[in-house]
């Protein structure tokens, strides 16, 4: 392993041991090896040629969920995620990466159709295979013990995704556009229905980018920097094309990519760069946008003392954390639901998702997952919002294994309830 | 390592036992970023685990090095020679917190915050508070003795370990100690592992002294235009008979540090700071808080601030606390020595230094604990020089022979380890290095713990 750039971003590391209070992983391995600074020696025996064996360097870097609360805690402000992630591709480079995940990050996940073909085959293969499970958040199916991970629930896959759903003409032009994300498009389309809907309500018009690739995350986390390239290079063409005012991105992780990611992807020099700053510099989260726009204003009073306290916010690390957006998130809430908004205990806490780590090590993720839905129920809270399309799937699972009467949402969803005036419709499943 | 010893170590730990080179790397560090491999990492989970760990130990005659968090500033927990680290990980529970005769008993593993926020609930203290609180185990701060910035007042570890269970070297478990403040049934084993740095016993409980938190609190930056006032309000704050929770001062080089990187407020002509802290009944605060202001601005404090409330005071923290941050971006490697002088000796310690730092060419940056004479003197050792090094070297040198001269210590609270072995019987003279080898010798015959530590000639690596 050969990378001068990491030797010198490992090198800040002084081992002081601040990373492991914060690590989201230690708790479970009470060892050295799962905190940020052991996984820094590690790729520094990796560096001088001390460890060869690069298989054994790449599974102890895949055992993280690169939630980045150690880079946030550290007083050296050491890169740990960044450097996380730039093991990984160097050492997928080195010795490969499983091949499900290349074709999936290179070849499904860039193309709509793709992601199309995939999700009308789960729908139908869930509905033969799998057992029903009616959660406060709708339809799950169990995975039975031995597959996907012992328990494992999945939504309902929809017959349509939100972007198809879509008329011909609709949400085609305007000066603020939508990047759905993957998630939101085809597992949970009443998500992307809720946040265009409610990005609408301010009265200009919001158009939502229809043949967009994955955000290119998920490939970058495990290393497959040549998929993420693609996803990324598509998307930065088709965005500056647009010259859209501003891009609203209702989930975190995929707002991490376009904001921070892509610039370390896209290096200084590149011909791509101007791109990438400049769409950076116009990503914007989706409560921020809310806040911006007017739309908040439009809400009728939220109904003063009803189910007080019932509502919390869950922090995703990449959209509270790394990006600083927690409260624009609570402004929004606040303003939406009134009192029925309260913090929620261990908000703040990873949701134990983590991307692929979740497919990596389900049993982990979902003991992480559980203690944190667990928690926040203990405290009383009966709705968990917020805003990330992973943390959205991972509590929806956590709920249907500990306690189906919990609903997680996404905040859109509690805007369009409100702006509805209604207060009482369920939002959508 | 020999493979019979590991296979029977495997055969005993199961999977607790790790020889991968991974997970030997992420324990071959401590903070003093050297590094030694060693052959193996074991996780027991209980005192019998470990005497069964020692056992073996002697049968095949590897090391076994006790590793709590890996966060010591003098090598206690590197593995020199190789051997076994036994990791306290997964020996991480509190047993008791008994409120009525206050005290708690603890596994090595419990970090030392977690003690400390669960004790609080009940309206209770444990007063220790090294900077590393947060990640720092108890098993690791009793082995070497932690302090921390309340020591003016409350003291460091040793004063509140009443009792301890260990196994020695030979793998048999020994109780010292009983849980009541009182007690002097023969000598004082507990003191004697308290501090030993994993050479006489490997520690697998102790029983913890609490004592009533704190009512309410109170924080004092005065601000002074040179070291010797600083250092004589430290001695006015004494004679006024008032005893601070912390007393932290700053010097020219660390207020300058801070000052290059983070934006700080100081009136014109700041070049020494103290920090200081009192707590207790709140009447008491404020009177005592009186005394203190009055105490600085006789020793011709330029401002003195003040602040009761949370945020006040956090405040007042911020220069403290931006040092080992500042510290870092002026240089990624430095030499933080932990020397301890007389209260009284404190203004000439400073002279010292600062005439030290001109004579050889070096940076060097001092703040510490002024309460108990503890200063954190940091030698920057900004660029990989190695005429650099060798002045930092011999700077160090100088600094501790000027310690032991003043009637100090060469480490207050880091401990010997592998970095300040060389230095030992400068301090504590060949006999009492001898008696010292004598004792090692009836607690470990075989010199299974973690050797080439504290000794002299035994130190594997010169710093």
């Amino acid at each position: 392993m050969k990378d001068d750039e990491l030797r010198e971003m490992a090198g800040l590391c002084v081992k002081c041991g601040t990373c492991r209070t914060v690590c989201t992983l230690y708790p479970q391995r009470k060892a050295e090896v799962a905190v940020a600074r052991g996984k820094v020696a590690i790729i520094e025996g990796a560096l001088s040629g001390e460890n060869t064996d690069m298989e054994s360097v790449q599974e102890a870097l895949s055992d993280c969920l690169l939630c980045g609360r150690c880079e946030r805690a550290c007083p050296n402000q050491v890169l740990f995620e960044e450097i996380v992630m730039k093991g990984r591709a160097d050492l997928a480079e080195e010795v490969g990466i499983p091949a499900w995940k290349r074709i999936l990050f290179g070849k499904v996940m860039p193309s709509d159709p793709a992601m199309r073909v995939l999700r009308k085959a789960g729908a139908a293969a869930e509905r033969v295979l799998l057992k029903k499970v009616p959660t406060g958040s709708g339809l799950h199916y169990r995975f039975p013990e031995g597959f996907g991970g012992g328990g494992r629930t999945v939504p309902r896959l929809p017959a349509k995704g939100f972007i198809e759903s879509l008329g011909k003409d609709e949400a085609v032009s305007g000066d603020v556009m939508l990047f759905v994300g993957c998630v939101f498009d085809h597992l949970y389309p009443g998500v992307g229905r809720a946040a265009y809907e409610t990005m609408t309500a301010s009265g200009s018009p919001v158009a939502v980018f229809r043949d967009a690739a994955c955000c290119g995350l998920p490939a970058m986390v495990s290393g497959d920097r040549r998929s993420a390239m693609e996803n990324v290079e598509s998307n930065l063409r088709r965005l500056r094309e647009a010259a859209p005012r501003e891009i609203v991105f209702p989930c975190g992780s995929c707002l991490l990519m376009f904001k921070r990611n892509v610039l370390s992807l896209v290096k200084e020099g590149s011909p791509l760069r101007g791109d990438a700053v400049f769409v950076a510099e116009r990503s914007t989260d989706y409560a921020s946008f809310l806040l911006s726009s007017g739309v908040l204003d439009r809400l009728p009073d939220p109904p003063a003392g009803e189910r007080a306290g019932e509502i919390g916010y869950h922090d995703p690390c990449h959209l509270s954390g790394t990006l600083g957006k927690g409260p624009q998130a609570r402004e929004v809430l606040s303003r939406t639901v009134g009192s029925a908004f309260a913090e929620m205990a261990g908000a703040d806490l990873c949701c134990g998702y983590g991307g692929t780590f979740n497919v990596r090590d389900y049993p982990t993720s979902a003991r992480i997952g559980e203690n944190k839905v667990s928690a926040a129920a203990r405290g009383g809270t009966k709705v968990i919002s917020t805003a990330c399309s992973g943390c959205v799937l991972q509590m929806r699972d956590m709920a249907a294994r500990t306690d189906p009467s919990i609903r997680v949402v996404h905040i859109a969803e509690l805007v369009r309830q409100a702006l509805s005036g209604a207060g009482k419709s369920s939002p959508e499943r | 390592m020999e493979s019979a010893a590991l296979a029977d170590l495997g055969e005993l730990l199961g999977d607790r036992l790790q020889t991968s080179l991974e997970t030997r790397t992420c324990y071959s560090f401590d903070a003093t970023r050297k590094k030694f491999l060693p052959d193996a990492v074991a996780f027991p989970v209980d005192a019998e685990e470990v005497q069964r760990i020692v056992q073996l130990a002697n049968r095949h005659r590897f090391p076994v090095v006790p590793r709590g968090a890996g966060s010591g500033f003098s090598g206690g927990s590197l593995p020199v020679r190789g051997g076994v680290v036994l990791s306290t990980e997964r020996m991480d529970r509190i047993l008791a917190i008994d409120g009525e005769n206050l005290y708690a008993v603890v596994e090595p593993g419990v970090v030392t915050e977690t003690l400390k926020e669960e004790v609080r609930k009940i309206g209770l203290f444990y007063p220790p508070d090294p900077a590393s609180l947060k990640f720092s185990t108890l098993g690791g701060n009793i082995a070497e003795c932690a302090g921390g910035m309340c020591a003016v007042k409350y003291g460091v570890t040793r004063d509140y370990v009443l009792a301890l269970e260990a196994v020695l070297g030979t793998g048999e478990l020994v109780r010292t100690g009983v849980a009541t403040m009182k007690g002097v049934v023969g000598y004082d084993l507990t003191r004697m592992l308290v501090g030993s740095e994993g050479t006489l016993g490997v520690i697998t409980r102790a029983t913890l002294r609490l004592v009533p938190h704190p009512e309410s609190f109170t924080t004092l930056l005065a601000l002074f235009s040179g070291n010797r006032q600083a250092a004589e309000a430290v001695n006015a704050i004494v004679a006024a008979r008032v005893t601070p929770s912390a007393m932290e001062l700053m010097d020219r080089t660390a207020i300058d540090c801070v000052r290059s990187m983070i934006p700080v407020e100081l009136p014109e002509g700041t070049r020494s700071a103290l920090l200081i802290e009192v707590d207790g009944a709140e009447a008491a605060v404020g009177r005592e808080a009186d005394l203190l202001a009055e105490a600085c601005r006789s020793r011709g404090a330029l401002e003195v601030r003040r602040a009761s409330d949370e945020r006040g005071r956090d405040e007042l923290w911020k220069l403290r606390r931006s040092i080992s941050p500042a510290l870092r971006r002026v240089a990624p490697v430095k030499m933080n020595e932990d020397i301890v002088v007389p209260r009284s000796r404190l203004a000439d310690m400073f002279d010292f230094l600062s005439g030290l730092a001109a004579r050889k060419k070096v940076t060097i940056v001092n703040f510490g604990h002024a309460g108990d004479g503890n200063i954190h003197v940091n030698i920057m050792i900004p660029g990989t020089d190695a005429d650099e090094y060798r002045r930092a070297e011999e700077a160090v040198e100088e600094v501790f022979r000027a310690a032991v001269e003043m009637g100090g210590t060469i480490s207050g609270e880091h401990g010997v380890g592998i970095v300040k072995a060389p230095f030992m019987e400068m301090e504590v003279g060949p006999m009492g290095v001898s008696v010292m080898k004598r004792l090692k010798e009836c607690f470990d015959p075989n010199g299974i713990l973690n050797p080439g530590k504290i000794f002299p000639e035994e130190s594997a690596v010169r710093r």
